[in-house]
């Protein structure tokens, strides 16, 4: 499985929309670390694939995080405002193992 | 002409004064437009009835680098002394200063106007590369080391995010496109005033530059945005060129997404950003004097789809209302927007006169 994190919005918008996506590969990953985002991936796609944008002003970020698995692929969404525990967590993860 | 020391949205709100003294002190000015200058016991009432220095009361919290504010551990209170953590100690200095300026300056009770508690949320998530308001909160990022550094470092970046949250309260400029541009340079103009204020300095004095804190010192850049000169404020290999435009001609046609920033939101507020620096330095003397109430007012007078050329015309018809219509400072207006391709003062009705 393939994921890739866009973040864009932001105080830095015009700068941050420029920096590369960070991409995650379960095959390149340690096994415990792909488990857990195998998992946390589940569970945010469970919930309905994220949230939408805030449609609210004060510099948020907005994060597009796509999952390519099997040939499959399915794109989640996310804002600073708006995200819930388990999008935060698979967000988490996403830059904890590309930082 | 008419000059009045105290603008009208302190007297309206001395208007509602207990204080019969200082009811019939806000009436007789607003009536008769009588300065105030000079009148000390007028004056200390006034002070008086505006002292607030329990309201809008600070706490900082520490996410501890999680997303999950709930999460947060409360770090300090109004009344605490500083803590060993340096950036909850700026973020509440930072919240402090702001705080003191809408008082001070514009009469106006924390955010809401109605003393609202401010809270600020430190070390949000993992190099996270923002500060952002989010309704109710500040919460502040820690940078990832490279290209930016603790957000709480920059008093203007503290000022722009409650500034969303003064527009949020009045205009509620929507986030996109010519609104959303305008909310963005609104906040930069409330950043820019409080960093002045705070600093002391004239127009002339000012770097004018929002963010110029917030980088790593290995970048090559001044700033995030320059108000004086919009499309300078970097010019690098890592992140490219400074893409506002300072004129109506460069304006960036951008889509309302995610990529598109909302319609350039972030992009275009180049265009409000110069004219309110214009204004300033040639009105000259303190940015948060005449050209800040003309902006102030302006923004309690607009509404969710405001669009430049209206605020434009708003900001001329304060002037007016202010300063008196032909005013040094109402012609200041005028220049300024034109400055930056936008005409006001030349409606047919105010043509004739």
């Amino acid at each position: 499985m393939r994921v890739s994190l866009a973040t864009h919005g932001g105080l830095a918008a015009p700068i941050t929309s420029r920096r590369p996506p960070r991409i995650l590969d379960t095959e390149r990953m340690p096994p415990a670390a792909a488990g857990q985002l195998r998992r946390l991936v589940a569970a945010v796609l469970a919930e309905g694939g994220g949230t939408r944008r805030s449609g609210r002003g004060g510099d948020a970020m907005t994060y597009t995080i796509t999952v390519d698995d099997d040939g499959r692929s399915a794109t989640i969404t996310g804002s600073d405002t708006t995200m819930s525990a388990a999008f935060g967590a698979l967000l988490s993860l996403i830059e904890r193992q590309t930082g | 002409m008419i000059s009045c020391i105290t603008p009208p949205f302190i007297l309206d709100r001395l208007l509602d004064s207990d204080n019969e003294a200082i009811r019939q002190a806000a009436l007789a000015t607003l009536l008769t437009t009588a300065r105030l200058r000079g009148q000390r016991e007028v004056r200390g009432l006034i002070s008086g009835a505006l002292a607030t220095a329990a309201d809008g009361r600070r706490s900082i919290f520490d996410c501890e680098n999680g997303t999950f504010l709930p999460f947060a551990t409360f770090v300090r209170a109004e009344d605490d002394e500083p803590v060993a953590d340096r950036s909850a100690n700026q973020a509440f200095d930072g919240l402090g200063v702001t705080r003191s300026f809408y008082r001070d300056v514009f009469g106006r009770n924390s955010i809401d106007g109605r003393g609202m508690r401010l809270q600020g949320f430190v070390h949000r998530g993992r190099r996270y590369n923002n500060a952002f308001w989010d309704g109710q909160q500040m919460v502040f990022g820690d940078g990832d080391g490279e290209v930016f550094a603790d957000f709480t470092g920059s008093l203007d970046v503290i000022a722009h995010e409650l500034g969303h949250g003064v527009t949020e309260h009045t205009a509620k400029l929507e986030y996109r496109f010519q609104p959303g541009a305008l909310n963005e340079s609104l906040s930069d103009v409330a950043g820019s005033m409080v960093k002045q204020w705070h600093l002391g300095q004239t127009a002339d004095q000012a770097d004018w530059l929002i963010g110029a804190d917030i980088f790593t010192p290995s970048i090559d850049a001044d700033a995030l945005r320059s108000m004086k000169a919009p499309g300078k404020a970097f010019n690098n290999k890592l992140f490219g060129q400074d893409p506002q435009p300072d004129h109506m001609e460069r304006y960036v046609e951008l889509p309302d997404t995610d990529e598109g920033d909302n319609g350039g939101v972030h992009v275009n507020s180049g265009i409000p950003n110069k004219a309110f620096y214009l204004v300033a330095t040639i009105i000259g003397g303190n940015s948060w004097e005449a050209p800040g109430v003309i902006w102030y007012e302006s923004m309690r007078a607009s509404a969710e789809t405001t669009d430049f050329q209206a605020f434009a015309d708003t900001t001329f018809s304060k002037a007016g209302e202010l300063y008196g219509a032909g005013s040094s400072q109402q012609q200041a207006v005028q220049t300024a927007w034109d400055e930056v391709g936008i005409r006001v003062g030349v409606s047919p009705t105010l043509g004739r006169r």
